[in-house]
This record gives structure tokens, sequence and C-alpha cells, in this order.
């Protein structure tokens, strides 16, 4: 089976199922319309080639294959990255900065990667209205309400605990003896030390008197 | 089960030739052909699907992303039946380009307009009713031909070949997607029980025609194998020449070019 046809597949399912959800977003593909974009991650063996048009289609270049000589293919915009940059593109306003940073090596027209990046990054899906074409609006309004509703108790509990933790730690280093603390402990441990030494001098000078009071008397 | 031993195209007496096992005149082929996909047109794609599990749009992007083509193309999807690879072309070449779906039989080429068009894919898209064998276009008219699923049903294979090789331009390349031989024993046993025992049940079942899935195993048999269809293009002028087996064997891609 071939794989990376498979994979580019469900690449192109998923974005154009993604776009269709956003009606915004027909305007955002329109600007593309009629432009390609290679990416080359480096990490994947082959690199991926976007078409855009009415929709978006999703293609590799096929280069090493042992059969078939290499095919070459001209585009608009080829941007070559690692997996660890692919997310930074979500921010058109980086392309520049991770230019200069070397991560990303781009030739070509970057309107094509900013816009395409801009229209990922644009992508406003109202879930609770998708859902409720399948469901109506009562259960949608519900369901996404109880899912806030979790979310929120959720995030209370993460945030109260923090905070619980927090508190803990820093009770537990007022626990922990203070110099002045330990001076004042060691003051008083010397105090009782002289205290009950005196007290053992008395009592044995009271003793010593009962002894020769009791001499006397015999 | 194995083919009976007869030449895959026209006999030496150019009187005869075969529609699945069986050899029948050459001038009934056309007509036995086109009573098949007739009678299979309204339940190609499902039957596809079925038949291949889904892999069969796997085996026809592969056969685009092998075809180099680009915006301002023009593309001759030969045998182009319901238009699966035209639809893609159809957006790759954009407004600058041009894509012509052509099949010899009017009821495929009418499933294939209608499915286009009610995907929207209008514009760029030519709808011609043509034999493989004698193309009604000027010499050196498209950068890509394609024929998926196509060859094995034409009735003289060298002379289809040979009207490609003349409407192609010069650097253009031909891109033959087709049943093949699969190239591991095991497989090969697998496949021929599949497709001579649960195949024509499926076509039953769902197209309610038997006879014409029975004629698309034996006609797959009576394709050329991978060598022999790569000798005849290189006869018909093709160069460059190469073949890739996809799933084992079981189909296989063509290309040659011509310069």
């Amino acid at each position: 089976m071939p794989f990376a046809q498979l994979v580019t597949s469900g690449i192109e399912l998923a974005m154009n199922q993604l776009l269709k959800l956003d009606d915004d977003s027909q305007q955002g593909l329109k600007k593309l319309s009629g432009k390609s974009l290679q990416v080359s991650i480096k990490e994947l063996p082959w690199p991926l080639l976007f078409t855009f048009s009415e929709q978006i289609d999703v293609r590799t270049v096929i280069t090493s294959d042992q059969d078939l000589e290499p095919t070459s293919l001209s585009v608009d915009c080829l941007i070559e990255l690692n997996l660890e940059t692919l997310p930074k593109l979500r921010d058109s306003s980086q392309l520049t900065q991770l230019i200069q940073q070397k991560q990303l090596n781009l030739i070509g027209d970057i309107y094509v990667a900013q816009t395409f990046s801009a229209l990922l990054k644009d992508l406003d899906i109202d879930w609770e209205e998708q859902l409720s074409g399948y469901t109506g609006d009562v259960v949608a309004h519900q369901t996404f309400s109880s899912m806030r509703a979790l979310f929120d108790t959720a995030k209370t509990q993460i945030e109260q605990g923090a905070i619980e933790l927090g508190e803990r730690l820093t009770q537990s280093d007022s626990i922990a003896v203070k110099p002045s603390e330990m001076f004042e402990f060691s003051r008083g441990v010397s105090e009782l030390r002289g205290a009950t030494e005196r007290l053992s001098a008395r009592v044995a000078l009271i003793e010593q008197k009962k002894k020769v009071d009791t001499g006397s008397n015999n | 089960m194995s083919a009976p031993e007869t030449p895959e195209t026209t006999t030496q007496h150019e009187q005869t030739t075969h529609f699945g096992f069986k050899q029948v005149e050459s001038s009934q082929k056309v007509n036995m052909v086109k009573e098949v996909f007739q009678s299979v047109a309204a339940k190609y794609d499902i039957m596809n699907d079925l038949m291949s599990l889904g892999v069969h749009r796997l085996w026809k992007r592969y056969t685009i992303d092998c075809s180099g083509v680009r915006a301002g193309h023009k593309v001759l999807d030969l045998a182009g039946g319901t238009g699966d690879l035209t639809a893609k072309f159809s957006r790759i070449v954009g407004e600058s380009g041009q894509v012509v779906l052509a099949d010899i039989n009017d009821a495929m080429l009418k499933v294939g307009r209608d499915k286009l068009r009610d995907k929207g894919i209008v514009g760029n898209v030519e709808y011609v009713q043509a034999n493989a064998e004698a193309l009604p276009f000027p010499d050196n008219s498209f950068d890509i031909i394609t024929i998926a699923f196509g060859l094995r049903n034409v009735t003289d294979k060298d002379k289809a070949l040979a009207s490609m090789y003349r409407v192609l331009k010069p650097g253009g390349r031909l891109l033959v997607l087709e049943f093949s031989k699969p190239s591991n024993e095991m497989l090969n046993k697998a496949y021929d029980m599949y497709s001579f025992h649960l195949l024509p049940k499926i076509g039953q079942l769902v197209a309610n025609d038997a006879a014409s899935y029975q004629y698309l195993a034996e006609s797959i048999r009576m394709h050329p194998e991978q060598e022999v269809l790569k000798a005849m293009m290189e006869t018909a002028g093709f160069e460059q020449t190469t073949f890739k087996n996809l799933t084992g064997g079981i189909v296989a891609l063509h290309r040659g070019f011509k310069f």
C-alpha cells in the first residue's frame, strides 16, 4: 500500500474538513488560489506539496523511488524546516525571525507561506453549532454547557490545588528552626540547667542539714 | 486460475482477440466492453471502493504524484471513467491549464461529467468520447497522458500506445496505471481466489451483474505483465520507460517519456 499517499490523503481530508467548518476560511483560501507550496520537513522522507484552489490538495513529491526517476516540480514557495519549528509557523509574524535564526529555509514567495500560516491560525470553528446539526440545538447547548462547567470546575480545582500546595510549602518553611529560635532554645536549656543545678545544691544542703539535726538529737 | 494461452492483443490473423478468456471477433470487442461498462457505470465508484477496500484511491494518488503535473499543464485523462483523476488534475492545473476527460463509453462519460459538475469542477475540463486507438487530437497536444485501469480493455493496445505517443508533446509523459501480475506466488494464488470466486459474487450483490466482474477478473489475467507492457511502450517510441509495482504487483504504474 502506498504509505505516503495514505498520509497525504489523511492530511488533505482533515484540512479540508476543518476549512469547511469555518465559513470565513474561503476568503483566506481565495487569496492562495492557483498557488502551490512545498513543505520539506527534515524528519519526513518525502516533501509535502500543497496546491490551493477552492480546496487544498496535498501531494507528495516522488524523489526517492528506486524504480521511477525523480520528479521535479516548480512551486511558488518552498520551505524547509524540522518538526520542532512546525508549530511556530502558525504565527506568520514569526516567519522572518525564524529565517534569520536559520530554523527555516524559504525559497520563493513569502506571501504564500504567510497567507497559509494565517489561514490555519485564523480558523474559527463553532463546534457547538456543528454539533447542533446532528443533535439539535438543545442537546448541543447542554453538552457544551456541561463540558464548559466541567472544564471550569476542573480549572478551579487545579488552581485551588496549586494555591494550597503553595501555602503548604510556605508553612513548612516557617516550621523549620530559625537561628534566633535555636539561640532562644539553647538559652532556655542553659537556664533550666542552672536552675536544676541550684535545686540540686539546695536539696543536697537540706539533706546535709537534716543529717546534722538527726545526729544532735541522738 | 490460469489464463488460456492466447496472445494479449489481436491474433496473427488480425481477426480475433480476447474478451476475458474468450476469443471474439476483433470488431466485436469494442461493443462487448461497452456493454460491460454500460452495465456497471452507475455503481462503478462504489464497486471500486468495495473491490479494493478503497486502495484504488491511493494508487490513483500515486499516479498523480508521479505525473509532475503543475499549473498550466494540459492533461489527457484517457479512459477517465468517473473522473477521479480529472477532479484532482483540474484543481492542480488551474485556470491556465486544461484537462480532457476522454472515454470510449458514453455512459461512463456521462456519470463522470455529472459527478464532476456536482462537485463544482467546471471551466477547465472538457469531455470527449474517444477511442484510444485513434485519438481525435492534433499531434503534440498534451503535457501528460494518464490511462488508469483502461488499457486492458482496449482491443489493439499497440495502436493505442502509438496514438498516445502521437498526441503527447515532446517532453511529456504517459502514465499507465493498470492491474498486473503479483510478484509473490502466494499473493498471486490468494488474488486468484479473490478475483474468480469472491469478486463476481460482490458484483452480483451490489451491481446485480456477476458477468461483468467475471470479465474484469479474466481481463486482468489477459493483460500483459509488467515487463511486456514496458517493452510495448518502448516499441511505441516511449523513452526512459519504467514501472513500479504497487500492493505487491496487483497493480503497476508504468511511466514513459516522449522526447
